[in-house]
């Protein structure tokens, strides 16, 4: 058998397995093999190497490992004034004095947060919107933390809004709705985009991000 | 291919068609197009000289493109390798049918000329959905729905400024191809005319800017219409391609067999603009169009395409196909319709 027949034997069977889960498997295995493959950005037969993989370990590693999932589920929550992940009331960002310069650097969620400080450009501080608006899946700006922006562009001299938000329909509508509301308070830039239309922020390179980010114009 | 329906020509075809083009003229939804207790379906080729292409769709929604082996970024960078021009009996009614059919029939010839293409109409018809959406949401104030609006005319003014220029452009190009088929499919009595109509008032000089500004003031004033109407009255979508022969439209005045050459010289020309502008005769896909046609233009069809271009013929007998024509195809039946069929 050449090795396209053969691969094509392979998905055929891996697409069996993934339609009907898991016969052959002995249930506690198909259950775990069923959790993973709930993750986002894992198919079948990742979701069988990760669990096929876990069973080898030893049972101390596989008690670390569970107890690491349930502490983050239970400890994490936002913090209160950038809505950034947060095991503390205020996050390590908003709590350093050195990154009180007066810039708010606005990301649709964490994981585009995470994105951005790992260019380490940035120096400002934060905040974190919680989505971005889509009337088709019923996000309105009401659902956004936007009035805490507000307050928080008040309250604490902010004199630059950067605006980071992906490229998609969505995302240019949430910057340019927060354009014009912003703009009676502050400088408003959006950072301008190395990327090619439709791609996402989190998935950037970081020199890309860094671009992006030096490159940034008014809205 | 030759067979009875059912098993899987058209199904082949379509796999031909998704991975030249990323699109299926039958159907616009993956999860359609995926065997229905199946989480995904896979289409692989190799093409020209060994390069190999794959398209992975899945149930689930997402697609994933490679290219000999490698997975690629963006699946639009697996148009290319692959040209190829659909040609099924749904293209017959280009002529009398929905304005809609003669915009799909343009837009994949900007397609195939301009993949990026696909990203303008992806985010016009998101902006339009998200748009119809918000006109549906009650619990939002007047103040907040006019600023959302904003934003959105923002946006669809740029997209649908680069869609009528892209249209706009093809259709320049296209005219006089259709126009020398019109002449040669009818023996040259009426004139014919391709205009394009566009959805939005395009005033001013031919340039982006002022394009764009003025689409951008027309979507403020219809808004009270749109609110009553429930759709968006300006934009792309609202364009039509007019067909005029002899200058009357060739929807209600032409006859039956006029519109049946018409739709013919269309087609023709669509193969033969991409054919000049990539520089290679794109693969043609014939599903089931021979039967729907007379003899003569079965005839002239098989001659325009049969000497230069690659094509995937399918039809439920062989009768009609010229005997020439016969002996240089590689002709197919049920049992040789397999997975691991070779063409070629
Ligand atoms: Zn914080």
């Amino acid at each position: 058998m050449n090795s396209v027949a053969a691969d094509d034997l392979r998905n055929s069977y891996i697409s069996r397995i993934g339609g009907r889960p898991l016969s052959g498997f002995t249930k506690p295995l198909a259950r775990l093999i069923d959790q993973f493959e709930r993750l986002p950005g894992i198919g079948p037969r990742t979701a069988q190497r990760l669990a096929l993989h876990l069973l080898n370990q030893p049972e101390e590693q596989i008690h670390q490992f569970a107890d690491a999932l349930l502490a983050a589920r239970t400890q994490v929550g936002q913090c209160q004034t950038c809505f950034h992940l947060s095991a503390d009331p205020e996050c390590e960002i908003c709590r350093n004095p050195e990154r009180r310069n007066g810039v708010i650097c606005v990301v649709a969620d964490s994981r585009d947060l995470l994105a951005l400080e790992r260019t380490r450009e940035f120096q400002g501080r934060y905040h974190v919107l919680g989505g971005l608006i889509s009337p088709m899946d019923g996000v309105g700006p009401e659902l956004l933390h936007v009035t805490e922006l507000v307050q928080r562009i008040t309250n604490e001299e902010i004199s630059e809004v950067i605006l980071a938000l992906t490229p998609s329909v969505e995302g240019d509508t949430t910057s340019l709705y927060l354009g014009r509301l912003l703009k009676p308070f502050c400088s408003v830039s959006r950072i301008a985009y190395g990327l090619p239309m439709g791609s996402e922020l989190e998935y950037a390179d970081e020199v890309t991000l860094s671009r992006a980010l030096e490159g940034r114009r008014p809205v | 291919m030759i067979g009875p329906n059912g098993i899987g020509k058209s199904n082949l075809l379509e796999a031909v068609e998704l991975l030249g083009s990323l699109r299926s003229h039958r159907c616009s939804n993956d999860r359609d197009l995926i065997q229905w207790d199946t989480p995904q379906a896979l289409i692989r080729a190799e093409v020209g000289d060994g390069d190999r292409l794959e398209l992975e769709l899945r149930r689930q929604g997402g697609r994933q493109a490679r290219r000999n082996g490698k997975l690629l970024d963006r699946q639009l960078d697996l148009i290319g390798p692959l040209r190829c021009i659909g040609f099924s009996a749904l293209d017959l009614d280009l002529v009398r049918g929905e304005p809609a059919l003669r915009r799909q029939w343009l837009d994949r010839v900007v397609l195939q000329l301009e993949p990026v293409y696909a990203d303008l109409m992806a985010r016009l018809n998101r902006l339009l959905r998200q748009r119809s959406q918000l006109w549906r949401q009650r619990q939002i104030s007047s103040a907040e729905r006019h600023a959302l609006l904003d934003a959105f005319d923002v946006q669809m003014a740029l997209v649908s400024t680069r869609i009528h220029r892209r249209r706009q452009r093809a259709l320049h190009r296209l005219e006089p191809i259709a126009q020398s088929w019109q002449t040669h499919l009818s023996g040259g009595t009426e004139a014919l005319e391709l205009h394009y109509k566009p959805g939005s008032r395009l005033d001013g000089e031919d340039a982006e800017e002022p394009w764009r500004l003025a689409i951008e003031e027309q979507l403020r004033e219809q808004r009270e219409e749109e609110e009553r109407l429930g759709s968006c009255r300006v934009g792309p979508h609202r364009d039509e391609i007019a067909l005029l022969l002899g200058g009357s439209p060739a929807r209600r005045f032409g006859s039956a067999g006029q519109q049946r050459s018409l739709v013919l010289g269309l087609k023709l020309a669509e193969l033969e603009l991409v054919t000049q502008l990539c520089g290679e005769p794109p693969m043609l896909l014939l599903d089931d169009v021979l039967a729907e046609l007379d003899p003569t233009r079965q005839q002239l069809l098989l001659e325009a395409v049969g000497e230069s271009h690659q094509c995937l013929v399918s039809a439920t007998h062989l009768e009609g196909f010229g005997g020439g024509w016969q002996q240089q195809a590689q002709i197919l039946g049920a049992r040789e319709l397999r997975p691991d069929l070779q063409i070629g």
